[in-house]
């Protein structure tokens, strides 16, 4: 019983730490831009396919496969940003609701045209095995892309800090107009603020698919779980956002072990509705 | 309404729809797939329509559609079965009781005021909850599907081997939800929601209860979706989890926002246009690759939203008033 748990606590602070990385890219957007993006969990999809491609293709680990597609989504981000989303600033948030639902759509389907419905997934990873410490067992794939994730949020941090860019961000998030008159160009901030949170989505994604499939459907469940992560942690703090990913990931883990595996999402989308009745602003919120 | 008003222009309009409506089943009534087309955009249009009321009018971007219409399939699915209580009081029983979980979720969001997104979000996930809870419960079918019996007679179990009967059930659904849409349109309910989507605290200030409001909006919006979803699972003919679908909860929220939101007859326009275009599509593109017909559809759902940000219903406002002024009769000011 407590060994049980234990393993779960285990495997789901590693997994929401990931959780954390993945949430971050749609806090910097929602936070900045306050942007609604529907389709977060489908760029995390597409990171996956792109992995998946790119590790197939040239026989890379899954874990590599970021050096490749980092530029892309960002590149991706950065279009969708100046042909889409620019274009919903100034309208009703329902009409970013209903853009962003139609490209949630369209890259789902585009998705099942392109691989099928059957799920996807790369090699084994060399980083596979296990460490036994104590009679726990660590998946050597999961730390390493929970390590991995701590070290990308750390430099999202020291980017958003210490760089003109990060701070030009920053600005633009607490007050647009002030921060236009000192020269930030906000169509620009905008859109590194978007290729940036989609270019999150591709490290994500690389780690992954060191352990997991992806399949045209999958993507909503990343979503949902980055939104949950966010309401938890509230805007405005990064290690806010890693103890709510983590607490994620705990509930997710929790709930199969003790529940049911077909209770998995209860456990985080309960404490996803609580948050919102009782502190909606978040544990850590800073505005 | 006052007789003055009752024949002008527009109701012309509206009875010309409904003799349309009314034919449409004459016409069509050997073709089977053309049937199950028609009946399929009338159920979204009621599904809409509902939706206008707590979305369009009160302005609370609600995506727990799916919840309300799972509870009212399966209650009405369920007391057929166990107890051959039959879908005509089934459908009831399932609207309270889809009223009833609206009001435990609505009483404390709204007083919470919680708003636009986090609304959304939290009524999305609401539907994952409940789909879930659905699918551990094996008491009512679990995962697999629960298939609905006819039993005494066709009429008194729902189940018909066409859908013209269905069509029908649904049209008359439809005229209930569309008068009610106008009658809270022109009530103190309806301006009190309308201002608050304006200005909140501003309308709190004047003496207006927002939460209160708020909530009959609601609580009418899910009665009516619990007594279609009850509807729903005797044309389908089966229970499943899957029918607490939150693709369902954002495809009617879509319609609301695409027919233009807070006009009446938006959801309807688009609940014809979109429905009807991604039917035409499946069935077009269906056979060659599995998926096409959905790039098209958000293709064409993404460009109404980027050059239409109100909808379509003032597209079509336009035109009317257009071809009003070239058969010369003088332009007169927007009733809507």
């Amino acid at each position: 019983m407590v060994e049980t748990a234990t393993q779960s606590i285990i495997t789901g602070v590693m997994m929401g730490v990931i959780y954390a990385l993945i949430a971050l890219g749609l806090s910097i957007v929602f936070g900045v831009m306050n942007v609604v993006n529907f389709a977060h969990g489908e760029f995390v999809m597409l990171a996956m396919y792109l992995s998946y491609i790119v590790g197939s293709a040239l026989a890379w680990d899954a874990v590599l496969t970021p050096f490749i597609t980092v530029p892309l989504l960002f590149l991706f981000g950065l279009i969708t940003y100046y042909m889409l989303i620019d274009r919903t600033l100034r309208q009703m948030y329902v009409v970013q609701l209903a853009v962003t639902v139609g490209l949630q759509i369209l890259m789902r389907s585009v998705a099942l045209i392109v691989f099928k419905a059957q799920p996807r997934a790369l090699q084994y990873s060399f980083v596979q095995g296990s460490i036994e410490i104590g009679g726990f067992t660590i998946l050597t794939s999961r730390l390493m892309a929970a390590v991995v994730s701590l070290i990308c949020i750390a430099a999202i941090a020291y980017f958003l800090n210490k760089t003109w860019s990060g701070a030009a961000m920053r600005a633009a998030s607490d007050d647009l107009d002030a921060a236009s008159l000192m020269g930030v160009n906000y169509h620009r901030t905008y859109g590194l603020t978007f290729a940036i949170g989609s270019a999150i989505t591709a490290i994500a994604g690389g780690l992954l698919m060191s352990f997991q499939q992806t399949d045209p459907v999958g993507g909503v469940r990343y979503g949902l779980l980055s939104w949950c992560v966010l309401a938890l942690a509230g805007l405005g703090s990064l290690p806010g956002l890693i103890v709510a990913g983590i607490i994620v990931g705990i509930a997710e883990t929790l709930a199969i072990s003790f529940i049911d595996p077909r209770a998995r999402l209860l456990a985080p989308y309960l404490i996803f509705i609580l948050v919102l009745w009782l502190k909606p602003r978040g544990l850590f919120g800073r505005k | 309404m006052d007789p003055k008003r009752f024949l002008n222009e527009r109701s012309w309009i509206w009875l010309a729809l409904l003799l349309v409506a009314v034919l449409v089943p004459v016409v069509f009534r050997s073709n089977q797939y053309a049937m199950v087309l028609v009946t399929t955009v009338l159920l979204y249009a009621v599904l809409a329509a509902a939706w206008n009321i707590i979305g369009g009018m009160a302005g609370q971007l609600d995506l727990a559609l799916g919840a309300y219409l799972g509870l009212g399939a399966f209650t009405t699915g369920t007391l057929l079965i166990k107890w051959n209580i039959t879908p005509w009081v089934g459908m009831l029983v399932g609207g309270v009781l889809a009223t009833g979980f609206a009001f435990l979720i609505g009483f404390p969001l709204f007083g919470f005021k919680i708003k636009e997104v986090w609304y959304a979000l939290s009524s999305s996930a609401m539907v994952e909850v409940m789909r879930v809870l659905f699918l551990m419960w094996d008491g009512v079918g679990g995962p697999t599907e629960v298939y609905m019996p006819t039993v005494i007679s066709p009429l008194y179990s729902l189940r018909f081997n066409t859908y013209i009967p269905y069509y029908f059930i649904i049209l008359v659904m439809l005229i209930g939800v569309i008068i009610l849409n106008y009658r809270i349109r022109n009530s103190k309910l309806g301006y009190s929601l309308l201002a608050l989507g304006e200005d909140e605290d501003a309308v709190e200030v004047l003496g207006v209860d927002s939460r209160a409001s708020k909530l009959r909006a609601l609580l009418i919006y899910a009665f009516i979706v619990g007594v279609v979803g009850g509807l729903y699972a005797c044309i389908y003919g089966f229970l499943h989890p899957s029918f607490f679908s939150t693709a369902m909860s954002t495809e009617i929220a879509i319609l609301g926002i695409v027919g233009g939101m807070g006009i009446t007859y938006g959801p309807l326009l688009a609940a014809i246009v979109l429905v009807s275009l991604k039917e035409y599509l499946r069935s077009e593109l269906g056979g060659g690759l599995e998926g096409l017909y959905l790039v098209v559809y958000a293709l064409f759902l993404i460009v109404v939203a980027l050059y239409q940000p109100r909808g379509i219903a003032p597209l079509v406002e336009r035109a009317y008033q257009k071809i009003k002024s070239l058969f010369g009769v003088r332009a007169d000011v927007k009733s809507q």
